[in-house]
């Protein structure tokens, strides 16, 4: 990387009136994406080698996750208590509860596990908001095209019909919960339109959106008399009839005791979310601390099908400074709104409203020709031109940006005043367990929904289809699986999938000493100490 | 850049009991985590918006609470994570609520301490997101439920105020019962209704179709 000027050389030259020259045409994306995304850099891929993927390509840091031994055997499972339950939900983010909730509506008794708090999610920490086509000039086939488009005709188009002809319901029900929304002085919902879009489509709570979504989701679980809730409760393994085939229940352990517990069930639904903190290719994340992909393991392990293993996304404006931020997320509903990305020297570089791959592998290029700007600390970014937007429609950042300004208040930096200084951040999978309209996966018994969930989103998701994606999928597999049929004769509950996997990892070669689902990450910012030069 | 820079002068401060030396501009989380204090899972987005990482934090003879991925280390400081607040005593369904013109009614029987706040301010001290919770507190028990979920847009649901409360009114979910029912009761948006409606007519003349 050719070094480009430092942070405070930069600050000095820069002004929010300087008189920008016009936009360089992007004449070939797929060359920038080559050359410049993260997917595509040399060694990052490698090919799976055993199960129902194998020969399929896989983004390395993950390949070995997935080709790992189990955390237990049989002899785990001895003593440890039973719990019977209809609907086991993995997972307490977005897609959980809402799947929790719509189970419980359909009459199930509910199970919810959670590895740390319930509402502990990338969820939570969404801001841009939430896509749903409800403006007059907008329809529910343009936002399909939209999405099969930006992820570059990869998605399962009736995953994608099923998504967005949910949209309107899914509002109206998030306001039945008791969510809330920004509302234009007539009552309509405001709308905003955001990268890869044709129409203005994107609801939100100020940049709060996750966080007003989650508070209310979360309440509503716990005050729901049909769902049961176990905090700190990582599930470790998956449980599977006596030939392997269909999955009956998982055992989760307790992070306060260390204990066992197995819960049998009729059906589990995964809804573990992604896999931001395994740092893939070094990258920063903006993800959640419990997203280390664990669902996707399991799953793996079961023998359910997964796909796009090697498209991940990385969200263009992460934070680079202060260090304690670094890969935090700047929401595009900044960009949305009208605020330019500049370079070292000045220039805009990029539209800043194409889909997510196109400015991040964009903004690297121009970080790897010279033209970033350079912190002390090793850090390297553009510019985000927030001044620029203050001084054209001063008093909007406060009004609509308040988590962006609080966040970087309390560490003396005013985004009103001061340029941010950006760079792309590990954000969202892409890919994931191939599912159905239904969240079914290819094992009986066993649901996926929200981001541990793939195909929907093709190569590249765009805003606001995350949250419509977590509450879409998760109440449609929440409603399937209530609603599948009961098992009759007696449950036995084996490990038979974890075996045959082992044998697999045994005639591949492969070594059984690294052990997954990971659970818990490394703990520091970059997954490696950032303290220590 | 200068040795002095790079490893700028460490900071001792003592993190659930454990002496920690961490860099100056270490938050309490990464001052835990590199000083390898064991067992700290209550820590969530590292960004201030789950309320997971709740701290008590003595500096000098000054107590009080705050989100430790929000805090920086200071010499000689203590802290403490705190466990996760337990289930909500307040128990309630919104589509029990059905009727709006009872709803003062229903929170007082829902939240019966909240019309008992005896102005400690202890609540406001402890919120580390700089809500006048008792003002939010009153505005409902006054039945001004927009005003008062408005006053708590920023909370995270960290609870730390219902630690704080003598009279055990918790405060969030007060805040969040009053943004729930405005958004229950009155948000209504044309634009989102007109779609809704013109889907169902669609659907309806497929249905008709033989």
């Amino acid at each position: 990387m050719k070094r480009g000027l430092s942070l405070q050389a930069a600050l000095a030259a820069y002004r929010p009136d300087t008189e920008l020259a016009p936009l360089p045409e992007l004449n070939d994306p797929d060359t920038l994406l080559n050359e410049h995304h993260p997917d595509h850099l040399r060694g990052s891929m490698t090919k799976l080698t055993i199960g129902p993927n194998a020969g399929a390509d896989c983004q390395r840091e993950l390949a070995d996750l997935l080709q790992a031994e189990a955390f237990i055997d049989e002899a785990d499972l001895a003593g440890a208590q039973v719990t019977d339950t209809d609907v086991l939900v993995i997972g307490g983010g977005g897609a959980g509860c809402a799947a929790a909730l719509a189970a419980a509506e359909s009459g199930a008794r509910v199970l919810l596990a959670t590895k740390l708090r319930l509402g502990d999610s990338n969820t939570v920490m969404a801001e841009g908001g939430i896509q749903a086509a409800i403006e007059p000039d907008d329809s529910a086939q343009q936002h399909m095209q939209d999405t099969l488009r930006a992820g570059h005709h990869a998605g399962d188009p009736a995953l994608v019909a099923a998504m967005v002809g949910d949209g309107p319901e899914v509002i109206r029900w998030l306001i039945h919960q008791g969510m809330q929304f920004d509302q234009t002085a007539s009552g309509d919902l405001r709308t905003r339109r955001a990268g890869g879009m044709t129409a203005p489509r994107i609801v939100h709570c100020r940049d709060y959106t996750g966080l007003e979504m989650m508070r209310v989701l979360r309440e509503a679980v716990k005050q729901h008399r049909g769902i049961e809730v176990w905090d700190q409760s990582p599930v470790v393994e998956l449980l599977s009839n006596e030939r392997g085939q269909k999955c009956v229940g998982a055992v989760l352990a307790s992070l306060s005791d260390g204990s066992m517990r197995i819960v049998r069930t009729r059906s589990v639904i995964l809804a573990t979310g992604g896999l931001g903190r395994l740092h893939l290719n070094g990258f920063p994340t903006s993800n959640h601390i419990g997203a280390t992909g664990d669902g996707l393991v399991l799953a793996y392990r079961m023998g359910a099908h997964l796909c796009d293993l090697d498209s991940f996304q990385y969200h263009p404006t992460g934070l680079v400074h202060p260090p304690h931020l670094s890969g935090k997320l700047v929401t595009e509903g900044v960009r949305a709104a009208g605020a330019l990305l500049l370079n070292g020297q000045g220039q805009r570089f990029v539209d800043e409203l194409q889909p997510r791959d196109i400015v991040c592998a964009a903004i690297i290029r121009e970080c790897r020709e010279g033209r970033g700007i350079h912190t002390d600390n090793g850090g390297v970014g553009v510019w985000l031109d927030t001044p620029r937007l203050e001084c054209s429609q001063p008093g909007m950042l406060e009004q609509q940006f308040p988590k962006l300004l609080a966040r970087t208040h309390h560490v003396g930096i005013d985004p009103r005043r001061e340029p941010i200084l950006v760079y792309p951040t590990l954000h969202y999978q892409n890919g994931g367990i191939v599912i159905d309209v239904n969240g079914t996966t290819s094992v009986p018994g066993l649901y996926a929904a929200g981001e541990v969930a793939g195909g929907i989103h093709g190569r590249n998701r765009i805003m606001g289809n995350a949250l419509l994606d977590i509450i879409g999928f998760g109440r449609r597999a929440g409603r399937a699986a209530a609603l599948a049929e009961h098992d009759r004769g007696p449950k036995k509950i084996t490990l038979e999938h974890v075996n045959r996997a082992r044998r697999a990892l045994t005639l591949a070669g492969l070594p059984l000493t690294q052990r997954a689902p990971q659970i818990l990450p490394a703990y520091t910012a970059v997954g490696k100490d950032i303290w220590k030069p | 850049m200068t040795d002095n820079v790079r490893h700028p002068a460490s900071v001792e401060l003592l993190i659930n009991g454990i002496t920690v030396h961490a860099e100056p501009q270490m938050t309490i989380v990464e001052a835990a985590w590199a000083g390898s204090v064991p067992r700290v899972t209550g820590v969530g987005c590292l960004e201030g918006v789950c309320g997971s990482c709740r701290i008590l934090v003595k500096k000098g003879k000054e107590v009080n609470v705050a989100l430790a991925c929000e805090t920086f280390v200071e010499a000689g400081m203590e802290a403490l994570f705190l466990p996760a607040p337990g289930t909500d005593r307040h128990q309630y369904e919104l589509t029990e609520l059905a009727d709006g013109w009872d709803i003062q009614a229903r929170f007082h029987e829902i939240f019966p301490e909240a019309s008992r706040c005896r102005h400690c301010n202890g609540c406001v001290q402890s919120c580390p997101k700089g809500i006048v919770v008792e003002d939010g507190v009153a505005l409902a028990a006054a039945g001004r439920f927009r005003e008062a979920g408005e006053a708590f847009f920023e909370c995270v649901m960290c609870e730390l105020c219902d630690n704080a409360c003598p009279e055990n009114i918790a405060p969030a979910h007060v805040g969040l019962f009053s943004r729930r029912i405005t958004a229950f009761f009155h948000l209504r948006p044309p634009n989102l209704i007109h779609k809704l409606e013109e889907i169902r007519k669609e659907q309806a003349a497929k249905k008709d179709l033989p």
